[in-house]
């Protein structure tokens, strides 16, 4: 078993990201994740990477081994949604105490994973290790072990405690986890030349369920969605499937390729957000199935559903023109990909003035600005103060991004949109991105903006009189 | 028996004993004679139609669940709001036992008022008699600083004259001649409790300033710096008037808020039982007459008083119950204005709260549909704050609204994209509401506590807003006035919202994969 330094080299060492091909052997040793600057404000540890990555399997217990501030702040706070178990949403930690850090947590944790066995009985148990319980040098991986032959159960170490690093990296180490313990270890009841996995989706709001009626009439299986709506046991056999769709290009990279690798499954980065990277996916999906032995009339069939859908949503986006026509977005997302949105958001007759590529490839960039032009407005990763400073500036009409962007764009007194994991709107497919023009009309057109825009109405008097006595 | 002396069951549980059920179907099959059940559903769903509606639309006689109360319980209240002071009602007690039970039920707090009591005989010879009794008993009984009076329907049918009453009582020594009997005339038959404020507080100003119905010299009007405040009648008289006092502090304006009984119907627990409390004082009441101005908070409820005022030499700034940013700004802006104070940063820092708040909320509320009734200046200034909110105040209805107020609304809706498809409706009642919660579904509706049969039967689910509301507790200390006020009306709206997409989601295992923490 490799020691957790090891594994996280082995990520680091990702030669399917075209980022990390292109440095130098030092630098790529160095690791793939920013160093954190202290004192500056930061995001998610790995652990919290780890847990939002797995947690959307519906049917396993999510045991967190630490104090309780590590499952205490982040139960159940994301909008996975679950068509069917729903133990993913209840919150297991083994709480632990100052006398655990004295005398180790392991026995703790141990009967935790009976209790939690005997009480719910799931398929499987992951244990999540975190800061306190590494530094006082709990072996999570031994516990874990003498659980599954005690108990007969599958009990996965997520072995991820937050001081390894950044959120990104704890994605990463919990698709190595499902590697090593998971992935491969069950066999479906039956195959097809039609399956496929899908890789990096969450179905955050649902999303994956705007998506699978396509593929349901396509004749295609999801084998297994890794991790979004997924049951223990498909993931478990997910190997057995013909093509693969990485969704979230940083998050589960490792996984897509190293499936590719160990299981002859082939895999494109997509992405279902915007009308046609959505058709793009599907082609692709086709494209993959057809290479590895499906009906050559699949790609046909394909085609015909992708230009009905794309009729229909446009016809739907049109709906919108009238009110949106000349509207300027600002886009800061996260996971969500941005030039995937732009094109939709074009063709509503809005104007992109500026677009975040914290997450986004040199090939995402370069997407950018094959649609925006050469002078698009890209920014990284920004402060709360100067995202501040460029929305006064930039005066877009409405901001797309996540809830921890919401208060800064509200102080700045402009319209915005929620786009990432705490939504409750779907955006994902051809309805999707109807229904996000729709919520951007809404949004527009609310008249708490007006409301917000304007000073106090007795100091626009004060600044109008002083404004004409300085004339 | 499931009723036994070791566990007795109560109302809640112990009809649903398997003895009772089977009493009850009996007592249906044998002796109720009822319809056949497919006749009643068929009638139920008859009345959801716009059949029924239409039918329901072309009452002319019946009134059905009225959304209004009658002009001495509008006088009590009024009343209520003055130092020391007994509300005295003129006519039949039975109808005071209302008056005390129903803002006893609102408030939580006992109500103190008096009848004449009369009886047959007095609506014959008629009710002098029972004045004279009725002012010396409740004057030595209850020691009052001053009585107020009004009339139930009784005294007004058979016409006894209140003035002449009151003067010959005094004569006969029931009350010392000084003593102040202000007093107005109720009856029941016309306008509402409204209409009764309006006149029991026109009755108190007037008698204190133009002379004491003759007794004394009328007062003569010395401007000064101060504002008279009215709120009108208003079920959050309680978290209001504080809050109103707060906000004058803010500015540093002095001021008289004209009849107050947030006091008086929020005593404390201190082992002192207080008859009376707080309250405008007397002194005031007088002296009120030389402010600078008056605001109304309800104009539509204090019509003839603002007109009083008016020709006494004030200017009186009238408002329709303002609730949301807009109509608060209109308030404060006139309270800058009337007394050339310049508005704190404390207020706009609130305002700004406001804003955000709503901003945060927005999408909740945004293209929601909403029905409500009530008193027509509340409804006017809720109809404001929802075109605010994004939401669409589809029906707006109101029993003691007339034709003028119907307009006011109407020009709400125009003056917003959101009341496009929006509709008032005067004097209507609950029945016509509940028709239109069948042809013209809405997402929520909000009223006073008798809204719960609308939501039972419409299953439109009811933010209690309004008065009375006697199925929610202390709802009345909350104010909805200022831009605090109206941060709660927010909230308000908002948990309705939340709960019910809670309660829409909590299904085990067929809905609640919406049944999210994050909202």
């Amino acid at each position: 078993m490799a020691s957790l330094n090891e594994k996280v080299q082995d990520v680091f060492n990702e030669p399917a990201c075209d980022k990390n091909q292109a440095k130098g052997e030092k630098e790529r040793k160095k690791g793939c994740t920013k160093q954190l600057t202290p004192g500056a404000a930061a995001g998610g540890c790995a652990f919290d990477g780890a847990k939002i990555a797995l947690q959307p399997i519906t049917d396993v217990a999510h045991l967190v081994h630490g104090p309780i501030a590590c499952e205490g702040n982040g139960w159940d706070n994301r909008g996975a949604k679950s068509s069917d178990s729903k133990l993913y949403r209840t919150g297991f930690t083994t709480d632990i105490s100052e006398l655990d850090v004295i005398y180790g947590g392991e026995k703790r944790l141990y009967k935790s994973i009976r209790e939690v066995l005997e009480k719910y009985n799931p398929p499987a148990v992951f244990v999540y290790q975190t800061c306190v319980t590494a530094l006082i040098g709990d072996d999570i991986e031994a516990v874990c072990k003498a659980a599954t032959t005690k108990f007969g159960k599958p009990i996965i170490p997520i072995n991820a405690p937050g001081f390894v690093g950044a959120k990104n990296l704890g994605n990463k180490l919990a698709g190595e986890a499902l590697l090593e313990y998971v992935i491969g270890t069950e066999e479906p009841e039956l195959t097809t030349p039609y399956d496929i996995n899908i890789i990096g989706e969450y179905n955050l709001a649902g999303e994956l369920w705007q998506i699978k009626p396509l593929l349901d009439e396509l004749g295609i299986r999801i084998l297994a969605c890794i991790s979004g709506d997924a049951k223990y046991k498909e993931v478990a056999y997910s190997h057995r499937a013909k093509a693969a769709m990485m969704v979230c290009s940083k998050a589960m990279i490792n996984v897509a390729r190293k499936m590719e690798e160990r299981y002859n499954i082939p895999f494109f980065e997509g992405s279902f957000y915007g009308i046609t990277d959505t058709s793009e996916s599907l082609r692709q999906i086709s494209k993959l199935l057809v290479q590895q032995g499906a009906a050559e009339d699949l790609l046909s069939r394909t085609e015909k559903l992708i230009f009905r859908e794309e009729t229909r949503a446009w016809e739907g986006i049109n709906r919108y023109r009238a009110k949106l026509q000349g509207k300027k977005v600002l886009l800061i997302t996260g996971g969500v990909k941005s030039w995937s949105v732009v094109s939709a958001l074009q063709e509503g007759g809005m104007e992109i003035v500026g677009t975040s590529v914290k997450k986004s490839t040199d090939e995402d960039k370069d997407k950018i600005k094959e649609l925006m032009g050469e002078d698009a407005h890209m920014f990284d990763d920004m402060r709360p103060r100067d995202m501040y400073a460029m929305l006064k500036e930039c005066r877009a009409d409405i901001m797309l991004s996540g809830g921890r962007s919401q208060f800064v764009a509200l102080k700045v007194k402009m319209p915005w949109l929620d786009i990432n994991q705490e939504r409750h709107h779907a955006y994902a497919g051809y309805v999707g991105m109807v229904e996000l023009v729709k919520q951007i009309e809404q949004a527009l057109y609310h008249p708490v903006w007006a409301q917000v825009r304007k000073p106090a109405p007795w100091e626009t008097e004060v600044s109008e009189v002083s404004e004409a006595k300085a004339a | 028996m499931s009723q036994s002396a070791e566990k007795v069951l109560d109302h809640f549980k112990l009809f649903r004993e398997p003895e009772y059920k089977e009493m009850f179907a009996k007592k249906k099959a044998e002796f109720e004679y009822p319809v056949p059940n497919e006749a009643l559903q068929h009638t139920i769903e008859w009345t959801k139609s716009t059949e029924y509606r239409d039918k329901n639309f072309a009452r002319e006689a019946l009134t059905v669940n009225p959304a209004k109360a009658c002009q001495p319980l509008g006088a009590v209240f009024a009343a209520n709001g003055f130092e020391g002071t007994l509300p005295f009602v003129h006519g039949s007690q039975g109808c005071v036992a209302y008056y005390r039970s129903h803002f006893s039920r609102h408030f939580k707090e006992p109500t103190s008022c008096v009848s004449s009591s009369m009886t047959e005989d007095a609506a014959v010879f008629g009710g002098l008699n029972n004045m004279i009794d009725g002012l010396a008993n409740s004057y030595s009984l209850y020691k009052p600083k001053m009585i107020a009076v009004s009339t139930t329907c009784m005294a007004e049918v058979i016409g006894d004259d209140l003035n002449a009453f009151i003067k010959t009582s005094k004569e006969k020594g029931s009350v010392p001649e000084a003593f102040d009997v202000p007093f107005a005339h109720t009856p029941a038959f016309v306008g509402s409790h409204i209409t009764g404020y309006d006149n029991a507080l026109h009755g108190v100003l007037k008698h204190f300033w133009d002379g004491k119905a003759g007794t004394t010299e009328p007062l003569k009007r010395v401007e000064n710096e101060s504002v008279n405040f009215i709120g009108g009648f208003d079920g959050y008289v309680v978290g209001n008037n504080r809050e109103i006092k707060r906000i004058f502090n803010e500015f540093g304006i002095k001021h008289t808020m004209l009849c107050d009984p947030s006091d008086a119907w929020d005593t404390p627990t201190d082992g002192e039982f207080r008859m009376y409390d707080g309250g405008t004082s007397l002194e005031d009441a007088a002296n009120a007459l030389h402010a600078k101005a008056t605001i109304t908070m309800q104009t539509i409820s204090t019509e003839k008083t603002a007109k009083f005022i008016e020709e006494h030499g004030q200017e009186v700034v009238k408002l329709h119950h303002p609730v949301g940013v807009g109509g608060t700004d209109k308030f404060i802006m006139e309270l800058s204005r009337i007394t050339g104070v310049a508005i704190p940063d404390s207020i706009t820092k609130e305002r700004g709260r406001l804003v955000d708040a709503i901003a945060d909320s927005s999408a909740h509320i945004h293209g929601k549909k909403f029905a409500l009734y009530g008193d027509p200046d509340l409804m006017l200034g809720l109809t404001g704050f929802l075109l605010e909110l994004g939401a669409e105040p589809v029906t707006v209805l109101s029993t003691n609204g007339d034709k003028d107020w119907a307009a006011k609304v109407q020009a709400l809706f125009d003056a917003s994209p959101f009341g496009a498809n929006c509709k008032v409706y005067p004097k209507r009642d609950l029945w016509h509401l509940r028709s239109l919660l069948f042809t013209d579904p809405v997402d929520f509706l909000i009223g006073n506590t008798y809204g719960k049969y609308l939501d039972r039967d419409t299953k439109t689910p009811l933010i209690r807003i309004g008065f009375p509301i006697f199925d929610r507790h202390h709802k009345h200390r909350y104010p909805v006035w200022g831009y605090q006020g109206a941060m709660n009306v927010l909230v308000t709206i908002l948990d309705k919202i939340f709960d019910v997409m809670d309660a829409d989601t909590d299904g085990i295992g067929t809905t609640d994969y919406s049944f999210d923490i994050i909202r």
